[in-house]
């Protein structure tokens, strides 16, 4: 009789044990889409940015300072790693392309260009994407850290190798609702 | 009796001719052609009309929008599984009424030009008043079209209303006739003529003509096609992209249930799961109404509540306790210390939380995302006694509790605005409310025009089933 009731209770364990193992299995691949998602944005965003730059160029090819500060922010954002640096990075880029688009304020032959003002609004479209799929992204990872974090999937995950994933979110960002202004 | 049998007879004649004009003003059969793909020139909004029976469905809110979108004045992106955006692009022109009342739902909602596909359910328009105005738009370009038309003409209910007068003088005779009084024959008379003219107008709605009915058949058949070639019913709206309008004429015909369910434009907003622009992004912020125990409560009837539950409970542990101890299962020293202190427990908490919240409150400061009420008690009661919720995003948290609030606060509130409350975080309730900003779902231009109901279109019953020989 006691045998029977061990291996009822160690099958249950066993389909308890599955059961939450998928589910951590079914939040990382969550997580893993979502940034899928972003990545696809940053990308589309960092093809961009040298058309841009050789459109400012056309018009303004004195202005090197802030041409050269768009392109290593690309550069860095580019080569970031981790969705830290990413978000970082990626930060700094915002920051450079608006000086560049402030800068063109001064040229009303580049203002007027139709390749520039193109390209400006698709940006200004992707840097709007980039912040829904960002909150996308942080919100799945929210829903896997929590999930890998309490008992007791927390033991699973911990047995399994499921790590806590970063939030795409620059050092001293604070989590929630993003101003989006381009 | 003769004259209860005349009248009888007078109104069962009538009814035959009510019947009879029932049949001769049926819906004209629609007959399918082969499968086609060639589009006629009717918007997305008209062909679900004519395709279902003339009767519009949820759906043509919808597919108008993804109209739009294949026309250009709106893009669709998929940013996520779950995620997909509406971009307003450029100012559209001339648009159609109903598709204009779409577009600026749209534009109202839209955050740096942008709103979540999910939040198109949100918004302080009058839902009801919203559909109905887009329904008698749509209606409107279909009578145009010469593909519509109300079921009873004019001569049709001028006839129906003179003939319902002969019954209803039938009734009032007999009823003075068999009355002591002679007083309840005027009432008869016009109680049923009311029932009858009533009864007149249920069985009115649009119905299709010769020209509507072809149109159909042609949809049909490009219905046939489209279900044949693009496996619409997995398409997201955002394949717009790629579908064109056929994607929004899928959807009119039923098709594209994904693309559909992904635009609530005219479905009510979820109570659970709200979309808040605090902030200046769209998000969703689940909502909790927790039970009413110990949350969403004033808290100095709280005090009340907390000490007469104590007194209760510690009452009938008492009474228990004696009743052991009598048959010697519970120590006789022990029966007022044990009813104290479950006395005690009981009030214990409620106790605290009251002294809690009344001694200070907490500011909360944030975008009311839900205002609901939900009956309490009975469902069948007389006088309904409602709990008044109010949800608040303070851009936190993707999870709040709405909070209670009193009856008169609740009324002059609106989902949208900006507000600062004083709350007790023990008990949920708001004491004092203040708004900072008006709700900017209410600016829109043209948002709150929904009033303007020029043509009479009664809502379609449906067809007169047993009258219908047609095969569904």
């Amino acid at each position: 009789m006691i045998t029977l009731i061990v291996a009822v209770v160690a099958v249950l364990l066993a389909f308890a044990a599955v059961s939450l193992y998928n589910g951590l299995v079914r939040k990382r691949g969550a997580v893993d889409n979502a940034w899928a998602q972003v990545d696809v944005q940053l990308k589309r965003r960092h093809d961009l940015i040298p058309n841009l730059v050789e459109t400012v160029k056309g018009y303004a090819s004195h202005e090197r300072q802030a041409l050269e500060a768009v392109v290593a922010a690309r550069s860095q954002a580019v080569n970031a790693q981790t969705p830290r640096d990413q978000a970082a990075a990626e930060n700094a880029l915002s920051g450079a392309l608006k000086s560049l688009f402030a800068l063109a304020e001064a040229y009303p032959d580049l203002k007027a260009s139709r390749n520039f003002s193109e390209l400006q609004e698709e940006l200004s479209a992707t840097e709007n994407r980039i912040a829904y799929s960002r909150q996308y992204y942080n919100d799945a990872v929210l829903t896997y850290n929590n999930a890998i974090q309490t008992v007791p999937a927390n033991i699973i995950a911990g047995m399994t190798g499921f790590a806590a994933r970063e939030y795409f979110q620059a050092p001293g960002e604070e989590r929630g609702p993003v101003q989006v202004r381009f | 009796m003769l004259a209860w049998l005349a009248a009888a007879a007078a109104v069962a004649l009538w009814l035959l001719l009510l019947a009879a004009l029932a049949v001769a003003t049926r819906n004209p059969d629609v007959v399918p052609v082969p499968p086609t793909d060639e589009l006629a020139a009717h918007s997305p909004a008209i062909v679900d009309l004519i395709t279902g029976h003339w009767r519009l469905c949820d759906e043509a809110t919808s597919a108008t929008l993804l109209d739009l979108a294949a026309r250009g004045a709106v893009r669709i992106e998929e940013i996520g599984p779950e995620l997909s955006l509406v971009r307003l692009r450029r100012d559209p022109g001339d648009l159609k009424p109903y598709e204009r009342l779409v577009y600026d739902h749209v534009r109202s909602l839209a955050v740096d030009g942008v709103v979540a596909t999910g939040a198109l359910a949100e918004g302080s328009r009058n839902l009801d008043r919203w559909w109905k105005s887009f329904r008698k738009k749509v209606i409107a370009e279909a009578r145009a079209q010469g593909l519509s038309q109300p079921r009873w003409s004019r001569a049709h209910a001028v006839l129906l209303t003179a003939a319902a007068a002969i019954p209803a003088l039938a009734v009032a005779v007999a009823m003075t006739l068999s009355d002591e009084k002679h007083d309840g024959g005027l009432g008869a008379g016009v109680v049923t003529f009311g029932v009858l003219v009533m009864l007149m107008g249920r069985l009115n709605g649009e119905r299709g003509t010769r020209r509507g009915a072809e149109a159909a058949g042609q949809w049909l058949g490009v219905r046939e096609h489209l279900a044949g070639t693009g496996r619409f019913a997995e398409q997201p709206a955002a394949s717009v992209t790629i579908w064109g309008r056929h994607l929004a004429y899928a959807a009119a015909l039923g098709l594209a249930p994904r693309a559909v369910t992904s635009l609530p434009v005219s479905v009510p907003a979820d109570d659970r799961r709200a979309w808040s622009d605090y902030g200046g992004m769209w998000h969703v912020v689940n909502v909790r109404y927790p039970r009413r125990l110990l949350w969403a409560r004033e808290p100095l009837p709280m005090l009340f509540y907390a000490l007469v539950a104590g007194f209760f409970t510690g009452f009938w542990t008492w009474i228990v306790l004696l009743v052991l101890s009598a048959v010697d299962l519970w120590p006789d020293a022990l029966v007022y210390p044990g009813a104290l202190a479950l006395g005690a427990a009981a009030a214990g908490v409620p106790l605290v939380y009251a002294i809690i919240d009344l001694s200070g409150k907490a500011g909360v400061e944030g975008q009311i995302v839900r205002l609901r009420r939900f009956q309490v008690g009975k469902k069948g009661d007389d006088d309904p006694k409602y709990a008044y919720w109010c949800a608040i995003d303070e851009g936190r948290a993707r999870e709040v509790k709405a909070y209670g609030i009193g009856a008169d606060m609740w009324s002059s509130l609106s989902e949208g605005q900006r507000v600062r409350a004083h709350v007790g975080r023990k008990l949920g309730w708001i004491d004092a409310i203040e708004v900072v900003g008006r709700s900017r779902l209410q600016g829109a231009a043209t948002y709150d025009d929904t009033g303007e109901q020029r043509i009479d279109a009664p809502e379609n019953l449906g067809e007169i089933r047993i009258f219908d020989t047609r095969q569904e």
